[in-house]
């Protein structure tokens, strides 16, 4: 059976909306039912920076509405598409006259609502905009077809990057050219130990033998690449870095962040576990760390795993990701 | 022959009372390659663009307002095809009360490459595009409402005739491969079902 906290499956993603705008006054306002902006609005001048996609994956997507990072969020149940209304609504919110960026993950309904709402916008209301997609998951299509992959952990570090870019005034033409740098500079890997369970489904997303884990899986349960009997931390860890090096080769001198993010029921007990042998693994390469993340960022409800995102950085990335933001969920000092 | 404003929102509770009756038929046959939920979508999109009342003196708000119903209404992706048709004949007709059948095959021409290009689908992967892609050349050089209508519903039905045993090759319906065959596509049923429902 279902074991969750909840009232009705049908309320959970408005009365969850309604519970974080509580908490948070001073940084969150939902002027639409599923649209989270920032409780001061947009900012004049500033080119607004949204995101959006299905709820359970907090703090994705509107956790990372603040200062530094986005201004507005749309909502869509849990792992469902917001609708191109919710989605254009959004970006008006977010619009203080200097276009607007719409930065998320590849999933084929996001992509296609979020593409209807921007033209929406540019027919109504001459709000130009752009898109960056977050192709980071490695596992989701061979490097030939990176152009299909899904967007995962790497959201993170586009938030932060981009967000960054447009607090400093950037145009829109730059903030969505770092956006994109940030996005082609991700990879990230996910691996799974217990699936978790879509409150209006009722039943678990995927099953997993007791002793089993499945490496690749993907933030909806999408299948991995192999399943089998769970293996030790370095193990694992080992694994996941190779796929990720594979995929972006860095050498002695390259610097990077790197990004070891619990599915939501893993521990940072088991989190720091990861990181350390993940850390001896770029040290090997002579590869410098820049802000490592370890905690929950891009979670699947009560999913048990982790995933692993490498972002490889230049100055003008790292410049970005080390200047402030402020959310409930992560602040960076300056 | 023209046509304005009122002459759709007159077509929409047509189309409307169409999707209602064809909803539980469409559902199941969308639930056998995909989330079943395609007569639903119709019939809460349709319901909601009915309860628009459009203006009078510009087609292209008109359209505008009923792809804003399905956007408002529908987050699955045959919605957001719906409203990306609506918005591109909402492009073509902006500014103007009225309208000529002669140019609704142009109309349609739009409507089917801005689907495409928001789909990412291309013909003849067995989608609601090869029937609107027919219905285009059908009706291209036509004025007359009669034999337009004649036509469209002859190529409608001749591509479900065409494609019916052909694997499915776009959306999710692709994941199912060889049992797609011999499956009418939901989304040309559903173009049916709706086309006949207009035109009675």
């Amino acid at each position: 059976m279902m074991k969750k906290i909840l009232n009705d499956p049908a309320s959970y993603v408005d009365e969850m909306l309604d519970g974080l705008t509580a908490v948070h006054p001073e940084l969150y306002a939902l002027p639409y039912p599923r649209v989270v902006s920032r409780a001061s609005g947009a900012v004049n001048g500033k080119v607004g920076l949204v995101s959006g996609g299905g709820s359970g994956h907090l703090p994705i997507f509107a956790g990372y509405v603040g200062k530094g990072l986005l201004d507005a969020a749309a909502i869509g149940d849990v792992f469902a598409s917001p609708s191109a209304e919710e989605m254009a609504d959004c970006m008006r919110v977010a619009h203080g006259g200097a276009g607007v960026v719409r930065i998320y993950g590849n999933y084929g309904g996001d992509v296609m609502n979020f593409d209807m709402a921007g033209e929406t916008v540019e027919f109504e209301d001459d709000i130009e905009s752009t898109t960056v997609l977050l192709t980071d998951d490695v596992v989701s299509a061979k490097p030939e077809e990176a152009s299909k992959r899904r967007g995962t952990g790497g959201m993170v570090y586009a938030f932060k990057i981009a967000g960054a870019s447009a607090e400093r005034m950037a145009d829109l033409e730059t903030v969505t050219r770092i956006g994109q740098k940030t996005a082609d500079n991700c990879r990230s890997i996910g691996m799974a130990l217990t699936p978790c369970t879509v409150p209006q489904a009722g039943k678990p997303t995927f099953e997993l033998g007791a002793d089993e884990m499945e490496m690749g899986m993907g933030l909806h349960g999408e299948p991995g690449i192999w399943r089998d009997k769970l293996k030790p931390a370095d193990a694992i860890t080992d694994e996941m870095m190779d796929r990720l090096l594979d995929d972006i080769p860095l050498a002695s001198g390259d610097v990077c962040s790197i990004l070891i993010n619990s599915l939501g029921a893993t521990p940072h007990e088991e989190l720091y576990i990861m990181y350390r042998r993940a850390r001896a693994r770029l040290q090997d390469q002579g590869v410098r760390i820049a802000m490592p993340l370890v905690g929950r960022f891009a979670t699947s409800m009560e999913m048990t795993g982790a995933t692993v995102t490498i972002c490889q950085l230049d100055d003008e990335l790292e410049s970005l990701l080390l200047s402030p933001c402020h959310c409930a969920f992560w602040t960076v000092m300056q | 022959m023209i046509f304005n404003a009122n002459d759709i929102q007159q077509a929409m509770a047509r189309l409307s009372s169409a999707a209602n009756e064809a909803k539980d038929e469409l559902n199941e046959q969308d639930g056998k390659l995909g989330d079943g939920d395609l007569g639903i979508t119709l019939a809460n999109g349709w319901a909601e663009a009915m309860r628009q009342q459009l203006p009078e003196d510009d087609l292209g708000k008109a359209f505008l307002m009923i792809s804003k119903s399905f956007q408002r209404a529908c987050s699955s992706s045959f919605g957001t095809l719906v409203a990306t048709g609506m918005m591109a004949a909402a492009k073509s007709t902006k500014g103007r009360a009225e309208a000529n059948y002669a140019e609704i095959s142009e109309l349609l021409a739009a409507a089917r490459d801005a689907m495409m290009a928001r789909g990412k689908g291309e013909l003849g992967q067995k989608s609601v595009l090869d029937v609107l892609d027919a219905v285009v050349s059908a009706t291209a050089g036509l004025s007359n409402p009669g034999e337009m209508a004649a036509a469209a519903k002859q190529a409608t039905g001749q591509t479900l005739d065409e494609f019916r045993d052909k694997l499915a090759g776009l959306g999710r319906a692709r994941m199912y491969g060889e049992s797609s065959k011999g499956l009418d596509d939901p989304g040309m049923l559903a173009f049916q079902r709706m086309l006949d429902g207009l035109l009675g």
